[in-house]
């Protein structure tokens, strides 16, 4: 099947989604609430594209927009760039301390609107991906609470996260570093609790904190190791090495 | 002749004491020795739509209409049975002549019932009641019809969903009957989230068979084998009918293992509602179904290909499916005789706000919006002049009092800026302000959004801020036109209908009443008195009569004066909430622009 993207006949196949056989074909789409491993959301909105469909011409989000039948995909619309504008002039305004967004901003020629109100020292656009990752390693140690502009991240009753094993995959999905790690020799602090690390029995770097090692020792059932990656990787070398050479 | 009391006891009617009127009824007719050839049978109906008057007995079938009854008045409601009617408790006509029938009383007179047909007249907990007046005969005949023949029908009635988009209904059936993909589900969205709107609690309670009939012919239609009655967490009254419906359906071999001995099988079930407005959202209720947060979800996919569970699924309101027995049993040929171009049938709304009679009514679409509030309503209270009626709830919109010849149906509606929505109408007099009224709808779709997509979180937020500095004096210009960019936003790129339908109310107030927008931003003037901080309060002294009635109303004791003698109002003391002047009888409390002291 083929679709054209900005002009550009592209191939793909139905039912994939637009923003992959967009970056399949080198269109770049911002995005920041789409993770390739995890779920679709389609919730950040910035992915908007203008779809051209027999005599329709619908805005939908590429991320999660499935192609079924054969259309004409504008990127950059004016329609397109006036609502992205909005959308990422409204994420400056509601996380004034995210790098990110300022560069989407820029990148994208987002409006400036001094009128917006400005929240405080926030850089959380609540794009759902640290919870859809939680929840998908299977801790879901945290969780999106209340409703409408009162939506917030948090841990159960705001407590420190009590399911939480401090492995920061939140951190490492979330897309404007909102999420704080505080990480020394020895100790991961991460949702208001502070974890020990397993160090490399070989190089003493971090493995991992103790809480993650059991929790993955209980949901594979394989007692994990305490090498680092790099040192298990040479482990491993090492072994297959010994082992031709015996 | 045998006499039947009908006592409503709809949700309103309870509230003012008719299950105690009822008690007091029966007691009075055990008393009463004097009618012992006369048989009389209390029956609790569902509510009969003018709640403001209740409780509202009707003796049957003289039908005597009587209204605001209070235990007290049992012992000569009875004793007046076959006699001369009790004239203090009947309804007094715009001309002031009591009348008996309903069909006098211009409230209902000038309705067309349909869908209620039978709401007040049968006590929704009786299947007997139901059968009586030809219940579950649209069933029988559907069983014999092939699913095509039913969807057909259903097609050529030009029904769309009265939940509020006013999407064909016949279509949304066909596409569900096309998948092979089984099980199927139906769903009966009853989770009426709008503030003020009580249509489908109104049916559930007053006539629930009617509602599972059309649930069952649909389930036949498109081969669902089970389904769903999603109620309002708030509705305890509807989902114990409901409930009750159901096991009285079963045990009557309605509904269950074998429809009417067809062979055929359904098992329905009430979900209780998550408590929230967007759990009425399609996506968001099939969440909450399943056992997840009541949030939308985003896809493409149509719920009649991919709904509950992913499966096949028919959504459809309260009041779509009341319908379908009606279509089924006449022929969608003669629905189509009601009703507008596009939009045909009745529609019920919730008639409130300053109209002097307020209530559920029911009328064919394509009526006026004047007929509604004149001819029904009975204008405006006290004479004020109209200014505007708010309809389609919390995403609708104002429409001015120049437009009210507007007919009411889905297009037009839509066509100027409001929508159909699922029947809420709020009148306005000249006493409401318009920034306000929006700033008011989008305080509460930004509380009751569900947070998740950026262009409804953050859009209703700056929208919010926005409107809220111009009603307290902080308006700039260039606010309007950022109003409008945010919209475009919302409209465009929201997840939902909530984002996409929230900036109605702003955008209709800003299409009609502009000149109002600009007097705050501007001016810093609320020309309707409204907004605290741009409005003070005079008592124009040659007017008062020194009734004392603002005196005693004002909340900050800042009225002064005696009994007699012109009052005055001490600015100081006075916060600005207008309640001298929606007391004074003498229209001599006036509202004036604050002298800005910010
Ligand atoms: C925020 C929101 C709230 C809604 N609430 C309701 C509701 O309370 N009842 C209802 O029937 N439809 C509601 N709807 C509309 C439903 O999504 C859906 O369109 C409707 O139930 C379909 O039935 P119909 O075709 O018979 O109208 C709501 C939609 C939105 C966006
Ligand atoms: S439009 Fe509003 S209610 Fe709908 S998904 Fe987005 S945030 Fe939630
Ligand atoms: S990346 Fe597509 S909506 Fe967020
Ligand atoms: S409850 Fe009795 S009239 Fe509405």
């Amino acid at each position: 099947m083929i679709i054209e993207i900005d002009g550009k006949a592209c191939t793909c196949s139905p039912g994939e989604y637009l923003l992959n056989i967009a970056s399949r074909n080198g269109f770049s789409i911002p995005t920041l609430c789409h993770h390739d491993g995890l779920p679709g959301q389609g919730c950040c909105r910035v992915c908007i594209v203008e779809v051209s469909l027999r005599d329709r011409k619908d805005i939908v989000t590429a991320c999660i927009y499935p192609v079924e039948q054969e259309c004409s995909v504008f990127t950059d619309s004016d329609r397109v760039k006036r609502q992205r504008g909005m959308i990422l002039a409204l994420l400056r305004a509601s996380a004034p301390e995210s790098e990110e967004i300022s560069r989407l901003c820029k990148m994208y020629d987002a409006p400036l609107y001094e009128r917006l109100t400005q929240k405080a020292n926030e850089k959380c656009i609540l794009c759902g991906l640290c919870v859809s990752a939680c929840e998908t390693l299977g801790a879901s140690a945290i969780s999106s609470v209340n409703r409408g502009v009162e939506k917030t991240v948090s841990t159960p009753y705001d407590e420190p996260a009590a399911d939480c094993i401090g492995c920061a995959s939140c951190a490492a999905v979330c897309p404007t570093g909102a999420i704080s790690v505080e990480e020394n020799n020895s100790s991961r602090a991460i949702w208001n609790r502070k974890f020990t690390l397993q160090l490399c029995r070989h190089c003493g770097k971090p493995v991992g904190t103790l809480d993650e090692l059991a929790f993955a020792a209980r949901k594979t059932g394989v007692a994990q190791t305490t090498l680092c990656e790099e040192c298990r990787r040479k482990a491993i070398a090492d072994e297959m090495i010994t082992a031709y050479e015996r | 002749m045998n006499r039947t009391v009908l006592v409503c006891c709809g949700t309103g009617c309870i509230a003012n004491g008719s299950l105690e009127v009822a008690e007091a009824l029966r007691r009075a007719i055990s008393e009463t020795k004097t009618h012992a050839i006369v048989e009389t049978v209390i029956k609790q109906t569902g509510c009969n739509g003018f709640c403001e008057n209740g409780p509202i007995v009707r003796i049957m079938p003289d039908d005597i209409s009587y209204y605001k009854v209070k235990p007290k008045n049992a012992r000569d409601i009875v004793n007046s049975i076959g006699e001369k009617p009790v004239e203090q408790l009947l309804y007094k006509n715009d001309e002031g002549t009591p009348v008996l029938s309903q069909m006098e009383n211009p409230f209902y007179m000038s309705q067309h019932k349909t869908v209620l047909r039978n709401i007040g007249e049968i006590d929704p907990g009786n299947l007997s009641d139901y059968l009586a007046r030809g219940g579950y005969s649209a069933l029988k005949k559907a069983l014999f019809m092939t699913p095509d023949a039913i969807i057909r029908e259903v097609e050529s009635s030009g029904l769309r969903g009265r939940g509020g988009a006013g999407f064909p209904t016949g279509r949304k059936w066909r596409t569900a009957a096309g998948f092979e993909a089984l099980p199927k589900y139906v769903i009966c969205n009853g989770d009426e989230g709008d503030p003020g709107a009580f249509m489908d609690r109104s049916i559930l309670e007053g006539d629930p068979h009617s509602v599972l009939e059309g649930i069952i012919i649909c389930a036949l239609s498109i081969g669902a084998l089970e389904g769903f009655l999603y109620i309002r967490d708030e509705y305890v009254l509807a989902r114990k009918y409901v409930q009750k419906a159901i096991h009285d359906a079963e045990s009557a071999g309605i509904l269950g293992g074998s429809i009417m001995g067809s062979g055929k099988r359904l098992n329905l079930s009430v979900v209780r509602g998550g408590g929230a407005f967007i759990c009425g959202e399609s996506t968001a209720l099939m969440a909450s179904i399943e056992g997840r947060v009541g949030e939308p979800r985003a896809k493409y996919a149509r719920s009649a290909q991919r709904g509950l569970w992913n499966q096949p699924t028919v959504l459809n309101n309260v009041e779509t499916f009341a319908n379908i027995p009606i279509i089924i049993n006449n022929s969608g040929e003669n629905f189509t005789k009601i009703g507008a171009e596009n939009s045909k049938g009745t529609k019920v709304f919730a008639l409130v706000g300053k109209v002097r009679r307020s209530g559920l009514v029911e009328v064919p679409m394509g009526v006026s919006l004047r007929y509604l509030v004149n001819n029904i309503g009975g204008g405006v209270i006290d004479g004020r002049p109209l200014k505007a009626v708010q309809i389609g709830g919390p995403s609708g919109g104002c429409i001015p009092e120049a437009m009210l010849d507007l007919p009411v149906d889905f297009d037009s509606l839509t066509n100027y800026g409001a929508m159909m929505g699922s029947g809420g109408m709020i009148v306005m007099d000249d006493r409401s302000c318009m920034v306000e009224v929006a700033r008011y709808y989008v305080n509460f779709l930004a509380e009751e959004s569900c947070g998740k997509c950026t262009p409804c979180r953050e859009g209703l937020r700056q929208m919010l801020a926005i409107l809220t500095d111009i009603c307290e004096g902080r308006g700039k210009e260039g606010d309007l036109e950022l109003l409008e960019e945010i919209s475009r936003a919302l409209i465009g790129a929201s997840l939902c209908a909530l984002g996409k339908s929230a900036p109605n109310p702003v955008m209709t107030g800003i299409r009609y009443f502009r000149d109002e927008y600009i007097a705050h931003i501007m001016e810093k003037h609320c020309p309707a008195g409204v907004c605290a901080a741009l409005t003070a309060f005079e008592i124009d002294a040659s007017v008062c009569v020194g009734c004392t009635n603002c005196k005693r109303a004002c909340p900050t004791g800042a009225v002064t004066g005696e009994v007699k003698s012109a009052h005055n109002i001490n600015q100081a003391a006075c916060v600005a909430c207008g309640a001298c002047r929606e007391v004074c009888r003498f229209g001599a409390v006036r509202a004036i622009k604050r002298r800005f002291a910010v």
